[in-house]
C-alpha cells in the first residue's frame, strides 16, 4: 500500500525545516501519533486494520528516527532542499579532514595493545564529539544561506565522524565482551 | 473502522461485555498465569495452591503430564521428561551442540524440518509443542478460575528474543488455541507491574536473575510510553550457579572424593536449601546423610557471600555494559526493579543497590512480577480500561541484516530501532531477462553472516524480464509490534509485485503447524475445518461491522459515489456468504472487501493525523 500521510517528515510532525530541532516537540508529536496508530490500538480490529496500523506506525517511527539523529536529519534536509543524494558515490576530498580521520584510526589501532584502552577510546570519542558539534554548526549556517552543495560536503564529514564513533563503540563492546 | 478504536482503544462492539484476558509468563524454569480478578490483578494457583507451574512436560505412553507431576518423574524418567525447552525455542539443529549439557535429550536426526525434535516414548516433539502444553495448562487454569473463555493473552518473552524465537512463541500459542494480543518483553512487564508507567518520566533498570539465566534491561519511560534502551545478560548464569558454588564448598569441606549423580543431586538440594535459609538468617546448618556420609556443616552469610561474590560481579559487569549501550549514566537511573527468585539473596540486593545507587523495588514477589505486568497489559488491550492510555513501545532487539557479497552482512534496520519499523532497499538485476532473485536475511551485530542468526531465505519470483540493470526491485522489510519480520517486494518501473517464498531457517512452515494442529485434535479433519470456518465467520462479521460504522461516519465525505458503490458491492456479497459453510469462500470475500476499501481506510487514517496533532487528546478525536 502506498503510504502518504504527508510526504515530508517535518510536516508530519508539524515542525519547521530547521536543523535546530526542538527535540521535545518532536518527541511529543511522535508519541501522540504512536498512541493513535500503534497496532496495540487495533488488537480487536480486522486483519486489514492491523496491517495498515503496522505500516503507519512504522512510517511514523522512521520519520522520527530520521529527524532525531543529527546526521540523518542533515541528509534529509538536503533531500527536502531538492538534492539527489547517493551515499555510496559521494566522497570527500578535503585533505585536512582525511588526515585527521587517518590519525584517529591509527590512534584507535594502537590502543589495542595498551594498558587502558577504554580511557583512550573515551578520549577519542570526546575529540570526535567536539568535531560533530563544529560540523553541525557549519552545516546549519551553509544550509540557511542556501549553499546546499557545500552543506552536503559537510554532511558527508558528519557521516564519517558518526561511523568512526560507531566503530569505537563496537570496539568497546568487544572489549567488554572479553571481560564478561 | 480502524479509527473507531482511536476514540475507544481496543473496545469491541459490545462495550459492556467484559473480556477475560490473561498474562502469561512462559519461563525457562517456571511459568505463571495472572489475570484481573474483580479489579485485582493476581497470579492464579492450581488446585493445590501452587502459583508456579514448573516448565516441565512428561510424555508417557499415551498421557502428557505438565508441571509438578512431570517434575517428580524427572529423576526416574529423564529422557521423556522435558524441561528448559525455552532454550531451544526458535533454535536450529546446529544450536543444540552448544546447549547439549543443559538438555540431555535424544534428538531426532531423521527429519526434514528445520526445527529440532526431541524423541520421547510417545512421539517426537518440538519445543513449540512442549511450550503449547504448558500454555494449555495455564489457560485452562485461568478459564476454570474465571468460568469464562479467555478472549486473548499477553505472553512475555525476553527482550533480546530474536525473530525466530518470538515466532516460535506465537506458534506455541496458536497450537494451544490462544489468541495472542501481544508478545511483551519481560522487563517491560515487570516495570508495568510496579505501576511505573504511571510516573511521568524515568530510566528504569530491570535486573532479572532467575534459576539459570540473567537478564538486565534498561528502559526509558516517558508519559506512559516504554522504550527498551538496551538489554544484556548471560544465558547460563543464575541461582543454580549459586547452588553449585555452595555444593563445591560442601564437597571440599567434607573431603568427598568420588561423587555419583545421586549424591550430587542430594548435595545440590541441600545447597539450595541453605541458600534460601540464608536469605532471612545470618547462618544455617547443612545436614546431609547419604550412605556412609553424615555431614553437619555450618555456613554463615559472610562465607556464602564470598562464595557467590564473583557471580554477582559478573552480573554487574553486564549491567555496566547495558548502561553504556543505552548511553545512560548510573545517576540517571530512577528505579531498579528486581525480578526472579535469585534476587532474594541479600548480597544480590545489596550489590545491585550499591551499583545503581538506588534502592531496588522488591515489594512484589519477584517470581510473579512479570506475569502480573503481562496481565495488566492484557486487560488494557482487551478493552477493559478504555480510559487508560498505556502504550508499550518496544525496540528491535537485534539488527536486521541481509547477506551481501562474500558472506558479509549489511545492516537494514539497526538494533534498538523502535518497532513497528519498515525499511526499503532497492536492488537491480545483473543478468538480461532475470526473473528471480534470493535474499538471505539474518539478525545480529557481527560483520560476517556466519556469526549472525539466519532468519530466512526469501526467493522473489515474477520479476518482469528486462535488460540487466533495468529492473528496480524495491524490497521492504517490516517488523511488527511483536518484533516479527515480513518482507514485501515490488518492481518499481512496472509496479509488478514479486511473489515471495519464505524458507524460515528455524521456524515451522504453515504445513507443519497445520499437521501439529491436526495431531492435537481428536477428530482431526472435522475439528480443524470447523475451527477454520468459525475463525473466518468471526473475522467476516468484524470486517462488515467495522466497515459499516466507518461508512456511516465519513463515507460521504471521503468517497466518490462509484468508490462507495464498489465497496458496498463487496460488502453485500460477503454478507451473503457469511452463513455458507465454506471457509475459503469467506476468506476470498474478506479479501475482496479489504482491497475495495483499502484506499478508504488509508484516507481515514490520513484525515485523523491532523486531528491527532492539533493538540486534542486521543479520546476527543471525532472519527
Amino acid at each position: 500500500m502506498h503510504i502518504d500521510i504527508k510526504q515530508n517528515y517535518f510536516e508530519l510532525f508539524e515542525l519547521p525545516v530547521d536543523f535546530r530541532l526542538d527535540q521535545k516537540s518532536l518527541h511529543s508529536a511522535q508519541q501522540r501519533l504512536q498512541s493513535a496508530f500503534h497496532p496495540d490500538r487495533f488488537v480487536s480490529g480486522t486483519e486489514q486494520e492491523k496491517r495498515i496500523a503496522v505500516q503507519k506506525a512504522a512510517w511514523v517511527n522512521e520519520a522520527y528516527e530520521t529527524l532525531k539523529n543529527p546526521v540523518k536529519r542533515a541528509r534529509y534536509m538536503l533531500h527536502v532542499g531538492g538534492l539527489e543524494l547517493n551515499d555510496e558515490h559521494e566522497t570527500t576530498s578535503d585533505p585536512a579532514f582525511l588526515m585527521e580521520q587517518i590519525e584517529i584510526r591509527e590512534e584507535l589501532d594502537q590502543c589495542r595493545n595498551c594498558q587502558d584502552p577504554m580511557r583512550i577510546c573515551d578520549h577519542i570519542t570526546g575529540k570526535l564529539d567536539q568535531r560533530s558539534q563544529e560540523y553541525a554548526t557549519k552545516f546549519m549556517d551553509l544550509y540557511q544561506q542556501g549553499y546546499l552543495e557545500q552543506a552536503r560536503q559537510v554532511s558527508r564529514k558528519m557521516q564519517f565522524v558518526e561511523r568512526t564513533l560507531e566503530q569505537i563503540d563496537e570496539y568497546q563492546f568487544d572489549l567488554e565482551e572479553d571481560l564478561i | 473502522m480502524a479509527l473507531l478504536q482511536i476514540s475507544e482503544p481496543g473496545q469491541t462492539t459490545a462495550p459492556h461485555q467484559r473480556n477475560y484476558a490473561a498474562g502469561i509468563d512462559l519461563g525457562t524454569t517456571n511459568s505463571l498465569v495472572a489475570i484481573n480478578r474483580s479489579g485485582q490483578v493476581e497470579t492464579l494457583p492450581d488446585s493445590e495452591g501452587h502459583h508456579l507451574l514448573p516448565s516441565v512436560v512428561h510424555y508417557g505412553e499415551t498421557q502428557i503430564l505438565v508441571g509438578y507431576p512431570a517434575q517428580r518423574l524427572q529423576a526416574e524418567d529423564p529422557l521423556n521428561t522435558l524441561s528448559s525447552v525455552k532454550r531451544i525455542m526458535g533454535r536450529g539443529i546446529d544450536d543444540l551442540k552448544t546447549l547439549k549439557n543443559m538438555l540431555p535429550y535424544e534428538f531426532d536426526g531423521n527429519t526434514d524440518s528445520h526445527v529440532p525434535r526431541i524423541i520421547t516414548r510417545q512421539k517426537s516433539v518440538s519445543a513449540i509443542e512442549v511450550s503449547a502444553e504448558i500454555l494449555k495448562v495455564l489457560a485452562q487454569r485461568a478459564e476454570q478460575t474465571m468460568g469464562e473463555k479467555l478472549s486473548g493473552v499477553v505472553i512475555t518473552v525476553p527482550a533480546y528474543f530474536d525473530d525466530a524465537q518470538r515466532q516460535a512463541t506465537r506458534d506455541a500459542a496458536r497450537l494451544a488455541d490462544l489468541k495472542v494480543y501481544r508478545l511483551l518483553s519481560e522487563p517491560t512487564a515487570a516495570a508495568v507491574a510496579y505501576g511505573l508507567d504511571q510516573q511521568s518520566d524515568g530510566i528504569i533498570a530491570v535486573y532479572d536473575l532467575g534459576g539459570g539465566t540473567f537478564d538486565i534491561s534498561i528502559l526509558h519511560l516517558n508519559k506512559g510510553v516504554f522504550e527498551v534502551l538496551a538489554t544484556g545478560g548471560n544465558s547460563s548464569l543464575g541461582g543454580d550457579d549459586m547452588d553449585h558454588a555452595i555444593g563445591e564448598w560442601i564437597i571440599e569441606q567434607a573431603g568427598i572424593g568420588k561423587i555419583d549423580h545421586f549424591l550430587l543431586r542430594h548435595i545440590l538440594i541441600a545447597a539450595r536449601k541453605a541458600k534460601e535459609e540464608l536469605t532471612n538468617s545470618a547462618s544455617t546448618t547443612i545436614q546431609l546423610k547419604y550412605k556412609e556420609l553424615d555431614l553437619n556443616l555450618k555456613l554463615d552469610r559472610e562465607l556464602f557471600n564470598a562464595l557467590i561474590k564473583d557471580l554477582v560481579k559478573k552480573t554487574l559487569m553486564s549491567c555496566r555494559r547495558a548502561l553504556r549501550d543505552a548511553k545512560i549514566k548510573t545517576s540517571e537511573i530512577t528505579n531498579v526493579v528486581m525480578v526472579g527468585g535469585s534476587t532474594r539473596v541479600p548480597l544480590v540486593l545489596e550489590q545491585v543497590g550499591t551499583f545503581f545507587d538506588c534502592e531496588p523495588l522488591t515489594e512484589l514477589d519477584p517470581d510473579r512480577v512479570v506475569a502480573i505486568g503481562a496481565a495488566l497489559q492484557a486487560d488494557v488491550l482487551a478493552g477493559n480500561k478504555p480510559d487508560q492510555e498505556l502504550l508499550l513501545l518496544d525496540v528491535l532487539p537485534l539488527s536486521l541484516c541481509i547477506e551481501t557479497m562474500g558472506g558479509l552482512s549489511e545492516k537494514i534496520i539497526s538494533r534498538n530501532s523502535p518497532i513497528p519499523v519498515a525499511r526499503a532497499q532497492e536492488f537491480t538485476t545483473f543478468k538480461d531477462g532475470q526473473t528471480a532473485m534470493a535474499v538471505h536475511v539474518v539478525q545480529g551485530e557481527r560483520e560476517l553472516v556466519s556469526d549472525c542468526r539466519s532468519l530466512a531465505h526469501f526467493e522473489l519470483r515474477g520479476i518482469p524480464p528486462m535488460t540487466a540493470g533495468a529492473a528496480r526491485i524495491k524490497v521492504t522489510y517490516q517488523v511488527d509490534a511483536d518484533g516479527l519480520m515480513s518482507v514485501m517486494a515490488e518492481e518499481l518501473s512496472s509496479g509488478v509485485r514479486a511473489d515471495i517464498t519464505i524458507k524460515p531457517s528455524y521456524g515451522l512452515t504453515d504445513t507443519e503447524i497445520e499437521s501439529m494442529l491436526r495431531d492435537s485434535m481428536s477428530n482431526a479433519k472435522q475439528d480443524i475445518d470447523a475451527r477454520m470456518l468459525a475463525e473466518q465467520q468471526v473475522e467476516a462479521r468484524r470486517v462488515i461491522e467495522a466497515l459499516d460504522s466507518a461508512l456511516a461516519k465519513d463515507g460521504q465525505e471521503l468517497l466518490l459515489e462509484n468508490e462507495l458503490n464498489q465497496i458496498k458491492r463487496a460488502r453485500d456479497s460477503l454478507q451473503q456468504s457469511i452463513h455458507s459453510a465454506n471457509a475459503d469462500a469467506l476468506k476470498r470475500g474478506i479479501k475482496k472487501v479489504e482491497s475495495a476499501s483499502e484506499e478508504f481506510v488509508a484516507r481515514r487514517m490520513n484525515a485523523s493525523v491532523k486531528k491527532v496533532l492539533s493538540g486534542k487528546k486521543i479520546d476527543e478525536v471525532d472519527v
